[in-house]
């Protein structure tokens, strides 16, 4: 006993030697000092609670504001969808090449570019403010389909057009503009907080205080919510600094301690506030449905973790084997483009993507659960949200044992299997439990936390992946080609989008469209959850089938990586060599 | 390809008829070309435009060779246009969930002729008027219009009560036997009088109906079938809350009526659904509004012989960031009114 107690006070003054010795140095063959984890747990803690936050705000079926405010017809998500994607193709090559440059242009693309997204600007506002569909005759098949969709009429349907020709000119000219700017400075994963952070906060508040759900038609309530949603989406608050994290040390073992450890850490701010948020919406007269949640919960949290990321921004640093910006190969638009078609990982990952489609366009299983079966507010509600989400924090402490001890294939088979096995006990559960909801619920979540046990290993290895796949993609390219890999989804998006579909038109003729109450009703909810989740399960078994192809494994990643470090050494000589000042890059 | 088809997916028919195996049709799903406030449901159905209309004004045929019988389930769901539905002499089978959320409904109209429905002044019944099967939405807008009351009349106005008794006051007929589900729903009434021959109270059957204060159940000397309240000498006996004899209360029957302060369930009830009074109570400040007592005539252990209660069927409150349910009076004896 006394020499386990001597034992842990050794290893407890070893620990405490290590951190004082290397808090502002790492150690011999690391590059994150331990100061900088410090920083990372506060920094991605608050970057990732405010981005959780914002998960209440989307122009989704499932976001409240919409299911109790706007109440928009469920299709006609996407029917705007629909109506969006066909340019979506032609801005996004344009997009691929800016964000794989970084922003850096030659000068006369740059001003072509510029005056592309100017015209789409000053395009869509024409479009928006005058009514364009008068001009069509009113009685023409084009009126006629048009007037035929949910939601939408001929007029409101240009409306909603000219919002996307807006949204992509400001949001595109802002890319170049922003990036230009910052990623020198500030890297090329968080820069854009320090250009998002003021106008989103002003739009998270302008967003709950608005009150255009108020307009009583619907089709004009429809345009109206697109238009506020798109200038919402121009400023961006994702979970920047901890995908800096996934790139801020060239040592694997590194990386996979900061994810495992610090990271984790870091979740429990957000943990705290998932349970935080609906204790106070519980205290709210209408609960859910109260309009305060939007006009001062969230926005007031929001910006309390926005303003706490920005103060930590700048404490983490990003550092993987790359040449300096200023030296950087650039990218002709083809070269990407088959560049990321070379890579067989990013094939199998989008095959993958392909088949889970099947599940797309169903409602939130647990939304359905905890609000229309087992009717949970405040701290019941929060206490069964953050038991289920802590199912999958003991397991993530042992992410390192599976990598080691499981190849990624195995990993992520399972992981399919577990989905499709406890969807499929919910299924039985929805079937079988009649009117016992208390019973059927307790089942339910029994799954749910077996499933978020089981979820968490496979997604942190998969998130592990992706960084593999795109240090492969550098060495294949010579750069990580991230936004050119989007030409994938000038395959499969519109697949996705046909297939996602089948759900809704099925959620339509089951009786769920604008008002969500339907679910209160018995017979209805059973059929609204229960065949989108049998679809659900046919496409996670088959997405087991890709991952027989895959072997990515850690012999490929190292051979890569020191390949990727030999080629930032000879880069920066270079640069050296003609007397170029060469220090935005990071050689590992 | 796939945009191709998904285009065609998201257009929608006006109408979309399924072909039944007696040779008749079902009215599966109506949508709305947004201008059509008036639809028949009668025959199988088609929309077209007039060239020559610059309005583009929807012209709708009807197949008269082509007889609607049955409305399929949410065949008008979260129809927001719609004003006045009237069906047709056939139509032999409509399904509870058929109106559901058609929010302008102001009046469903039936053929005279029509030998299993009709409508009370726009109220629709099985024509024995022993089942109530919808309340239209907004059906107090059509009554506010008969009345020439052009805006709401607040409470503290001196028209408040007249208002009230014409407008937010309903008298369900003396024969109806069961209130069908969703038949109340989110109806605009205060005051609501039931029948002592009612047995069953459907699902959902006065959802969200907000402003519901008083439910009082009466017997009557005469047969009753005009349903505006003209005063209480009409009844015979008069008293609050649910009548003596109904035995079935569907589940969410009563959810969100925060309006309510009393609620007596009488012996004869044998079966409560889950969630029957959910969000009926309330805390406002320290105090507790709405149902904050449930009452019940019989004694707890008859109640638990013979009453199937389903899951929460009893109001919770906020207490103390948890959920406590509303204490229960077993043996009670009913207010008097």
């Amino acid at each position: 006993m006394s020499e386990q107690k001597t034992s842990l006070t050794t290893k407890g003054k070893g620990l405490f030697g290590e951190l004082k010795a290397h808090w502002k140095a790492p150690a011999q063959g690391r590059y994150v000092p331990y100061r900088e984890y410090k920083d990372i747990v506060i920094g991605v803690g608050s970057n990732y609670a405010g981005a959780k936050t914002l998960e209440y705000i989307t122009f989704a079926a499932g976001c409240y504001l919409m299911m109790y405010h706007y109440k928009l017809p469920y299709l006609t998500y996407s029917v705007i969808n629909i109506i969006n994607m066909p340019l979506n193709y032609i801005w996004s090559l344009i997009w691929w090449y800016v964000c794989d440059n970084l922003g850096f242009l030659p000068k006369k693309q740059e001003r072509k570019c510029y005056t592309l997204y100017i015209s789409l600007v000053i395009l869509g506002l024409a479009m928006i403010i005058f009514n364009i569909g008068d001009l069509f005759n009113q009685s023409g098949k084009f009126v006629t389909y048009l007037n035929g969709l949910e939601g939408i009429n001929a007029n409101s349907a240009i409306k909603i057009l000219g919002t996307h020709l807006l949204y992509t000119g400001w949001v595109g000219a802002r890319n170049i503009f922003w990036r230009k700017k910052l990623i020198p400075k500030f890297g090329r994963y968080k820069y854009g907080l320090y250009c998002d952070y003021v106008p989103k906060c002003v739009m998270v508040v302008l967003i709950g205080w608005l009150p255009f759900y108020n307009i009583p038609d619907v089709i004009t309530r429809v345009w109206v919510a697109n238009l506020l949603f798109a200038c919402y989406n121009v400023f961006g608050f994702a979970n920047n600094l901890e995908t800096c994290t996934q790139n801020i040390s060239p040592n694997l073992r590194e990386r996979i301690l900061i994810r495992t450890y610090p990271l984790k850490i870091s979740h429990i701010f957000n943990s705290i506030f998932a349970m935080i948020i609906p204790v106070l919406i519980g205290t709210l007269r209408y609960k859910w449905e109260d309009i305060n949640m939007f006009r001062y919960v969230i926005p007031a949290v929001f910006i309390s973790f926005a303003t706490l990321t920005m103060i930590f921004a700048g404490r983490i640093k990003e550092r993987i084997p790359q040449p300096p910006i200023e030296e950087k190969v650039q990218i002709k638009f083809w070269d990407g483009m088959f560049g990321v078609l070379h890579n067989k990982y990013r094939w199998i990952n989008n095959i993958v993507y392909l088949l889970d489609s099947l599940g797309n366009g169903m409602l939130a299983i647990t939304t359905i659960l905890y609000l229309y079966t087992f009717r949970l507010t405040g701290l019941t509600y929060s206490l069964i949200v953050a038991l289920v989400q802590f199912a999958g924090t003991p397991p993530d402490f042992f992410t390192p044992y599976f990598i080691k001890r499981f190849s990624f294939k195995q990993i992520m088979i399972f992981y399919q299997l577990t989905r499709a096995a406890g969807n499929a006990i919910i299924v039985l559960a929805m079937l079988f439990c009649g009117d016992r909801i208390v019973l059927c619920g307790v089942i339910c979540v029994a799954v749910l936390f077996f499933m978020e046990m089981t979820k968490t290993v496979p997604t942190a290895v998969s998130h592990d992946m992706d960084v593999r796949v795109n240090d492969y993609q550098m060495y294949l390219s010579g750069e990580r080609l991230e936004s050119f890999a989007g030409i994938f989804g000038w395959f499969t998006g519109p697949i996705t989008s046909f297939v996602g579909l089948i759900i809704p038109l099925l959620l339509l003729k089951y009786g769920f469209n604008s008002n969500w109450d339907v679910l209160f009703l018995d017979a209805s909810r059973t059929r609204i959850i229960v065949i989108p989740i049998v679809i659900d399960i046919v496409g996670y078994l088959l997405m087991t089938i890709p991952y027989f192809f895959w072997d990515y494994d850690s012999g490929k990643q190292n051979a890569v990586m020191e390949v990727l470090k030999r080629r930032a050494e000879v880069t920066a000589k270079k640069a050296e060599e003609i007397g170029e000042d060469a220090n935005s890059g990071f050689v590992g | 390809m796939s945009i191709y088809f998904s285009v065609r997916a998201v257009s929608q028919e006006v109408f979309s008829f399924k072909t039944l195996n007696n040779g008749t049709y079902e009215l599966v799903k109506f949508s709305n070309t947004g201008n059509i406030t008036d639809l028949t449901v009668g025959y199988v159905s088609a929309a077209s435009y007039d060239a020559n209309d610059p309005s583009g004004k929807t012209i709708i045929t009807q197949d008269k060779t082509k007889p609607v019988t049955v409305l399929h389930e949410y065949a008008f769901n979260c129809d927001e246009k719609l004003e006045i539905i009237h069906i047709g002499k056939e139509v032999a089978e409509i399904d509870g969930k058929s109106f559901y959320s058609c929010w302008a409904l102001r009046e469903i109209r039936v053929d005279p002729e029509n030998k299993y429905y009709c409508d009370i002044d726009g109220v629709l019944y099985t024509k024995d008027l022993k089942t109530l099967v919808c309340y239209p939405i907004s059906h107090d807008q059509y009554v506010r219009a008969n009345y020439g009351y052009d805006d709401w009349v607040a409470s503290d106005d001196p028209a408040y009560q007249d208002f009230r008794d014409r407008v937010l006051t309903y008298v369900v007929p003396s024969a109806t036997e069961k209130i069908e589900m969703l038949a109340f729903n989110y109806a605009s009434l205060t005051d609501i009088y039931l029948p002592e021959g009612l047995r069953e109270i459907g699902t959902l059957a006065f959802f969200k109906a907000t402003i519901l204060e008083n439910i009082r159940s009466y017997t009557a000397a005469q047969p009753i079938t005009d349903t505006t309240f003209v005063g209480e000498d009409v009844f015979a006996t008069l008293y609050p809350s649910l009548p003596e004899g109904v035995e079935s209360i569907g589940s969410d029957a009563f959810n969100h009526d925060q309006a309510l302060t009393y609620m007596y369930i009488p012996s004869s009830v044998t079966y409560i659904g889950h969630h029957a009074f959910w969000e009926c109570v309330y805390k406002d400040g320290g105090d507790l509004r709405g149902l904050a007592q449930m009452h019940i005539a019989a004694s707890e252990p008859d109640f638990h012989a013979n009453t199937h209660t389903g899951d929460q069927w009893r109001p919770q409150y906020d207490y103390m960031l948890f959920k406590k349910t509303i204490d229960t009076n077993y043996s009670a004896v009913r207010a008097a009114d």
